[in-house]
């Protein structure tokens, strides 16, 4: 059976269900590399361009995990999901940059997804990825569809059932679901619900981020990411605050940032990655919101290719001690 | 009489603070770290041993710092506390109207709003140790003269030179360039502070609603030209406590007489002895998964008290079991 390869990172998080679902009714396996490791990280960083960024070097990592698995590698260039949003250059020449960098790759498959291009164009390119493996327009339609409803399934279940992306990936896929954690810490303090909010391949990649979500539960905080919302609050936390949306995944930064700093939490925290364009000035936004709210803290933390997590932890214990203090001064104030 | 010990092991320095049931400071001790961080916890219990009345009876011992963890596991502590909070807490205590607390030590600097009594902000440095103690540090070594020496010449510039203080591979540069025009040193030597607290500002200070009183501690607090940049960027009043190189300790010391206090348990606290014992440290690669974590341990009598560094808690619950 022909093999194709997903890596895991980058867009991985937000639409894996669907690209599976889709290969699969055109009868090919699908392979994903194993999760980040140190050696994912290592091998990406020295194939791409020094001030390249973390994201992309451990997507070049994964990639280079599969090039002996599989028959074909996957990797979609997504130009703009909406119209007239534009998408950070590196996921634009994301099939281009990786068959540079890596020429020992299976072939690479890539499908160009720009709306601004129309309706026509759209089918077009899904028909140009699907026919590889199936000649008939019909059958590639009815995987798309297929693929489509696996992916309205997959972020339902995220926003209903309060999910994270890994969550949701394993109920789909039928791994049995990770055991809740136990806080560590003494349950004097009283909990938080803290919001992370900034791009999946960020939050959930638990190499890159120090295994922050876990952290912050093993601190007993109640985390909730930015898919546990609708696409409805999202967007219009993204009208409310800038208007209209200028970056692709702008809904996942700003959306879900503006949407908890009004709702639900006590703290929100972003994260972005070194040198990321659209985030520097996406955070920005919401810092400036939280210093003209006043009531919900903000932290941004910005993730570098450091091994150690010194910094990260600091910062996490302080925001989080920042939030209990705030809490019980509220208490004895009412008291 | 009823005493708490905070210990503030930072990257530079290493600070203890003792203080007495009205948290009054009894005594305490400043260290360079050196790179040697059990050597010098353990110096610094038998330097406050010594200074310290017959009768005291430690009730409470906190740790905070960059080696918080490992210092925790030494002396016994009851509470291990990260420094932002510390430092915030000590600020709290001597200044309780304070509205800005900047605080910038070896390796890192932070900035921590306060308002009406309780942290609001804070950030800390990323990726860069541009804005701190060891610039300076770094540049008066290059220039042959020591730390206090910077301090006191700078203050006699007159017309401070612009150096770009971005990146201090960029100041070094900078600086030599200005050397080799001909600037007179005292000069080079104030845009060099004015440099840091330009990079101090717009990074760690980016954003932030800085109002006064502003208290200055840390390490760097010691450098009268560092305050006087500070002073004339922000156009502000920059206050400097007494004990600003121990704030930290202090913060420690103060933040497990309160939990004590709360708490009602008894000390873990191992006793002045730990400064005579010796401890080893080591590192190792674990196999147990792709992740290769560098996991380093700490043990006594050959036997591991307490492993760090690794992704997951396997190794830290080795440590847990006796």
């Amino acid at each position: 059976m022909t093999t194709i390869g997903i890596p895991r990172a980058l867009l991985y998080y937000q639409y894996y269900p669907m690209w599976k679902t889709f290969f699969e009714h055109l009868g090919v396996e699908v392979v994903t590399s194993e999760p980040t490791s140190r050696n994912t990280l290592a091998k990406g960083s020295t194939r791409v361009v020094a001030d390249t960024c973390l994201p992309v070097k451990v997507f070049v990592g994964h990639v280079l995990s599969l090039v002996d698995k599989c028959d074909y590698i996957f990797i979609p260039a997504i130009r703009s999901l909406k119209s007239r949003t534009y998408n950070c250059a590196k996921f634009l020449g994301l099939p281009d940059m990786t068959r540079a960098v890596v020429p020992e790759s299976p072939p690479i498959l890539e499908i160009e997804i720009d709306v601004n291009r129309g309706k026509r164009y759209l089918y077009q390119s899904i028909y140009g990825l699907g026919r590889h493996f199936n000649w008939n327009p019909l059958r590639v339609r009815e995987a798309a569809t297929a693929a489509m409803e696996a992916f309205i399934s997959y972020r339902g279940l995220m926003s209903e059932s309060r999910l994270t992306p890994l969550q949701a990936i394993d109920d789909i896929t039928g791994i049995p679901r990770r055991e809740p954690v136990e806080p560590s810490i003494a349950p004097t303090t009283p909990s938080a619900t803290i919001a992370v909010i900034g791009h999946a391949y960020l939050l959930y990649d638990e190499h890159v981020n120090y295994e922050l979500i876990h952290r912050l539960e093993q601190y007993g905080a109640r985390v909730l990411t930015p898919e546990m919302l609708t696409e409805h609050e999202r967007e219009a936390a993204v009208a409310r605050l800038v208007g209209r949306a200028y970056w692709t995944y702008e809904e996942d930064v700003v959306g879900a940032g503006g949407h908890y700093l009004q709702n639900e939490v006590d703290g929100v925290i972003g994260i972005m990655a070194f040198g990321c364009g659209p985030d520097s000035l996406m955070m920005e936004i919401l810092r400036r919101e939280a210093g003209n709210q006043q009531t919900t803290a903000f932290m941004c933390i910005t993730l570098e290719e450091h091994t150690s997590e010194t910094g990260v932890i600091t910062r996490l214990e302080a925001f989080l001690d920042m939030i209990h203090r705030r809490k019980r001064r509220r208490v004895a104030l009412c008291v | 009489m009823e005493t708490y010990l905070g210990i503030d092991v930072g990257s530079v320095t290493t600070k203890l603070a003792v203080l007495d049931e009205h948290d009054e400071l009894v005594n305490h001790v400043y260290l360079l770290t050196q790179g040697r961080p059990i050597d010098m916890i353990q110096e610094g219990l038998r330097e406050t041993r010594k200074q310290l009345p017959a009768d005291c009876d430690v009730c409470g011992v906190s740790t905070t710092g960059s080696a918080r963890y490992l210092a925790g596991v030494i002396v016994g502590a009851d509470l291990v506390k990260n420094e932002i909070t510390a430092h915030a807490v000590a600020a709290l205590h001597y200044f309780p109207d304070v509205r800005t607390i900047i605080e910038i030590g070896g390796q890192d600097s932070k900035i921590t709003i306060v308002r009406d009594g309780i942290v609001t902000d804070f950030a800390m440095n990323t990726v860069c140790a541009a804005g701190t103690g060891s610039f300076l540090d770094h540049q008066a070594l290059r220039l042959d003269m020591s730390i206090e020496e910077l301090s006191q010449r700078a203050l006699a510039s007159s017309a401070p030179v612009r150096i770009a203080g971005r990146c201090t591979v960029f100041a070094e540069s900078d600086m030599v360039h200005k050397q080799q025009m001909g600037h007179r040193v005292e000069d080079i030597l104030y845009g060099l502070c004015q440099a840091l607290v330009r990079n101090y500002l717009s990074n760690v200070g980016l954003g932030k609603d800085i109002q006064p009183p502003i208290i200055f501690q840390g390490g760097v607090a010691f450098n009268q030209s560092i305050i006087r940049a500070l002073q004339e960027e922000l156009g502000m009043e920059i206050i400097v406590p007494p004990h600003h190189e121990i704030m930290g300790a202090i913060g420690a010391a103060l933040l497990v007489h309160e939990e004590m206090a709360t708490g009602g348990s008894s000390s873990q606290f191992k006793g002045f002895d730990q400064s005579e014992v010796k401890y080893r440290t080591s590192s190792f690669e674990c196999k147990a998964c792709p992740n290769n974590c560098e996991v380093a341990r700490l043990s006594l009598n050959g036997k591991a008290l307490a492993h760090w560094g690794g992704r997951c808690d396997m190794w830290e619950r080795v440590a847990a079991i006796p």
